[in-house]
């Protein structure tokens, strides 16, 4: 061990903690103790039940004073979940806190071990290569780096609109990115919400609005985030807005090109009206869309297609709105921290054809039967099938693409609700009879079972039992023409045929099929089912991993309006909290660069991920930002002339806490 | 016992069974003690039935199922009952003898369950603790087949088929005399063969099949 860069006499002090049993019921902790205490620099070693508790951090403390202490060791935990607590036990002692070190015994010898001897001799390994670490700590600074205010929130669903809200609210400001060339998402397709059955496009479109007409707040539509750079408080966006072909700042809603084009009715699929009805190739998504914006549709507008058309458009707008040469623009915008509130999607019941979805016409899924009994719907709220008759019977089927191994293996939460709320509607508007056929029905959260009571009182029909085919082979008479459901009622126990006009499939949601794209974009990790992954499913179900990057709705997990809105008023706080204190304080492991023995090669510059390195042409040499520096170490292994160092894990430091790992001892 | 079933031609429902026919009052408690726990085990074992445990009684199987119109147990009744170790009412069940094979409820279980191979794990421990019901036909042929292969080292239909009326309805001999006349008579049915002429091996393979049955899978 060389001890030219100990910096005075190094009085180590050694704390080992059981963790309940989760330590000490694998390892000896006694002996572990009693083992390092005989090392070379070890002033005292000590071990307690619960080390992260308030006496076990006083312990700590009173130490330090007592036996003047100048550096600590602490085998415990993971780093993640208790360094910094020790951290400031440190620093309130006296010294700084970077001499303190911590050993994970628990994750990395306790939990992963049986052997009680072998697990023990681990941590005695463990605790004196740490140990031997220690002596070449120095005293280091955190630095801290100012923060941008501004926000950009991904999505423009209720979640991406409550957060914008509330963030442009406590006057910061807010770029509000949507991909549809409206805001309002899934919800502005309901027509009425559960368990209360409030009218959504009462409560929502006075939010979008508010939206549009709030100044801190930069309404980006028809646009996609296309590249982000840089880290929490410093980010750089790019976003890509798709031509309209509308000239946004004169257009003023007056849907009159509509009313113009050469197609006298509508010809393509309507995506808001998931294709109940049809639209024309210049259409506004919903009468209520925000912005007030008309879109051409590149593939459908003859114009855009072909270069020639009467442009009976152009004409008719006395505004001179429209601009066909509109090409797509890129805008770079500077944030500082970003919530991401993209949503799910409906799982396409197509994947399951023993339910018949597109093969027979009055098979629907649940939001094709939201735009039915919407009053603004395709039908003005008129329950009439694809063949134009009123249903008698109708059949909801629940968990459709969900708790199946087949398909998604997860509950997807909202179906039960909104399928029991679809019964109410239907029977309501058509006075049908309406038959529920579901696994197990989950109506949690406050009033949703007393509304599902409600309906039951009804007269809806409940039968437990998962269909196993939808079909329309009779085997009687009174079959003929209809729809045969087939169903175990499992709690009679015997297996029904049950004809019915129209099936609703209550179809799972699950996440976007291009989740994983935006995913990347922001370096959020996602479960296995897909949902972006929260830092703790408990007590932070709004943060991700990467900092400064909060998740909000249905990216995170399947979650109704209610529980939507609340996580993105969590995400928004949990931003503002960020940017009110103004700064952040960045880890002191930057590396750095002794320019004595740079040799100017540059080989460093292209491999750090963060752009950190510039190189200094006037004295030759490469230059580390230090508030760039991330600390990831790709440099310091890189340089061919060892010039770069890195803060907290320089050579001495490892090359010592390998050989205190390595001098194995039979104990 | 009948075939009745298969001859009703229309697919309506009926009765399930002479037990729910009784009319005389019954006690319907079931007593813990009348249970036998390791039922469940038992047969998950047999039958790679690991997942026995995750059925979540969504009732896919039943419905699925082409023939659960004749059960007097559906399908997802037997896997719970196997779960709870109701192992005389499963045993004695006419749904392990309806059971087609067909492999729809397998395919379709939501939760990857195996219920034909369950089916066939509960036949198999029927037959063999002499549970299933006399003289009825299926679980008779089975182990009719069994016998033949085992002797001849190939199966003749003509004399399963004689063998297995007589032992078990020779009026049914009689009543299909006509058409196992008509298929002798173009050759289609033979009541003397001759077996296999390695008989040694194939009865050294199934009764290593056999051994491996009896001990636990896994």
């Amino acid at each position: 061990m060389t001890s030219t860069k100990q910096n005075g006499e190094v009085r180590i002090g050694y704390f080992v903690c059981h963790c309940g049993h989760n330590i000490g019921a694998t390892i000896d902790v006694l002996k572990v103790a009693d083992v390092i205490k005989n090392l070379p620099g070890v002033v005292i070693s000590r071990e307690y039940k619960y080390m992260c508790s308030d006496p076990g951090q006083e312990m700590i403390q009173e130490d330090i004073k007592e036996h003047n202490l100048n550096r600590i060791v602490v085998a415990a935990c993971s780093p993640l979940l208790h360094e910094n607590t020790f951290r400031r036990a440190t620093e309130k002692a006296g010294i700084n806190q970077y001499y303190f070190h911590m050993v994970n015994i628990r994750e990395n010898a306790s939990w992963v071990h049986v052997d009680k001897a072998e697990a023990t001799r681990k941590a005695i390994d463990l605790s004196r290569a740490a140990i031997q670490r220690v002596f070449f700590h120095q005293a280091l600074e955190k630095k801290q780096v100012s923060i941008n205010p501004n926000v950009l929130v991904v999505g423009g669903g209720i979640s991406g609109i409550h957060a914008a809200l509330t963030l442009a609210k406590a006057g910061k400001k807010v770029y509000l990115v949507e991909r549809d060339p409206t805001i309002g998402g899934l919800m502005a397709k309901f027509d009425k919400t559960f368990p209360t059955l409030d009218c959504a496009a009462c409560i929502l479109t006075p939010k979008m609005t508010e939206v549009k007409n709030h100044p801190n707040i930069e309404l980006m539509t028809y646009s996609e985030v296309e590249k982000v750079s840089g880290f929490v408080g410093q980010y750089k966006a790019t976003i890509k807005r798709k031509p309209r072909y509308i000239k946004e700042d004169v257009c003023v809603g007056c849907l009159d090109c509509i009313d113009a084009c050469i197609y006298k009715d509508g010809k393509y699929y309507d995506e808001f009206n998931v294709g109940l009805s049809k639209r024309k190739p210049v259409y506004i998504p919903f009468p209520q869309a925000t912005p007030q914006l008309v879109v051409f549709d590149p593939e459908a507008c003859v114009r855009l297609k072909r270069g020639k058309c009467k442009e009976t458009c152009v004409e008719k707008c006395d505004r001179d709105a429209i601009d066909f040469d509109q090409k797509e623009k890129f805008e770079e915008i500077e944030i500082g921290s970003v919530i991401v509130a993209t949503g799910f999607q409906i799982f396409d019941a197509k994947k399951i054809p023993y339910y018949g979805y597109g093969k027979y016409q009055n098979v629907y899924n649940a939001l094709e039967i939201e735009r039915l009994v919407n009053s603004s719907g395709p039908t003005g709220g008129q329950v009439v099938m694809r063949n134009g008759e009123v249903p008698k019977k109708i059949g909801i089927i629940h968990c459709v693409g969900s708790r199946d191994e087949k398909t998604n293996i997860w509950c997807s939460r909202v179906c039960c609700t909104y399928s029991v709320k679809l019964a109410h509607l239907l029977k309501e508007l058509s006075g049908a009879d309406v038959y529920n056929f579901y696994i197990d029905m989950r109506t949690p959260g406050k009033g949703q079972e007393e509304f599902y009571n409600q309906v039951m009182r009804e007269g809806v029909h409940f039968i437990r039992g998962r269909v196993a085919e939808v079909t329309d082979w009779a085997a009687e008479k009174e079959e003929q023409g209809k729809l045969i459901i087939r169903v175990e009622d499992t709690l009679i126990g015997v297996v029904r045929r049950i004809p019915v006009d129209m099936v609703v499939l209550g179809v799972g949601v699950e996440p976007h099929s291009d989740a994983d794209k935006i995913r990347r974009l922001f370096n959020i990790s996602c479960s296995t089912e897909g949902f972006y992954l929260e830092k703790h499913p408990k007590l932070a179900p709004f943060d991700t991993a990467s900092d400064g990057v909060y998740i909000a709705g249905g990216c995170q997990g399947p979650k109704d309006i209610t529980d939507a809105v609340a996580q993105a008023g969590a995400a928004a706080a949990e931003a503002l909290a960020l940017i009110d204190k103004g700064f952040i304080e960045m880890e002191p492991n930057t590396a750095f660069i002794s320019e004595d023995n740079c040799s100017g090669c540059k080989s460093c510059i292209p491999l750090c991920p963060y752009t950190a390195i510039s190189f200094d042409e006037e004295v030759f040499k490469a230059k580390i930002n230090e508030v760039l520096c991330k600390g990831c170490g790709t440099c310091v292994a890189a340089c061919p002339s060892a010039a770069i160092d890195q803060n907290l894990f320089t050579n001495d430091q490892i090359y010592n806490e390998i050989d205190g790992l390595l001098k194995y001892e039979i104990v | 016992m009948t075939f009745s079933f298969l001859r009703t031609r229309k697919w309506k429902y009926q009765k399930p069974s002479r037990i729910e026919q009784d009319k005389t009052v019954r006690r319907r408690i079931k007593y813990e003690s009348e249970l036998d726990i390791g039922f469940r085990e038992k047969i998950a074992k047999m039958a790679w039935g690991e997942r026995l445990d995750s059925c979540m009684q969504c009732g896919t199987c039943s419905a699925t199922c082409p023939v659960s119109h004749y059960m007097d147990y559906t399908p997802r009744r037997i896997i719970d009952m196997v779960r709870q170790g109701f192992k005389e009412e499963v045993l004695n069940s006419f749904t392990l003898w309806v059971c087609a094979s067909c492999y729809s409820c397998t395919v379709e279980c939501p939760r990857g369950i195996k219920i034909t191979d369950v089916m066939y794990a509960l036949k198999r421990e029927a037959i063999k603790q002499g549970f299933h019901p006399k003289r009825f036909l299926i679980p008779m042929l089975a182990s009719k087949f069994y016998k033949q292969v085992l002797r001849h080292g190939r199966q003749n239909e003509g004399r399963l088929i004689l063998s297995l009326y007589l032992s078990a309805n020779p009026l049914l001999l009689l009543r299909n005399s006509k058409l196992a006349f008509r298929l002798w008579r173009r050759g289609r049915m033979k009541l003397f063969e001759k077996g296999i002429r390695n008989k040694a091996s194939i009865r050294k393979l199934l009764s290593s099949i056999e051994r491996r049955e009896e001990e636990p899978v896994q």
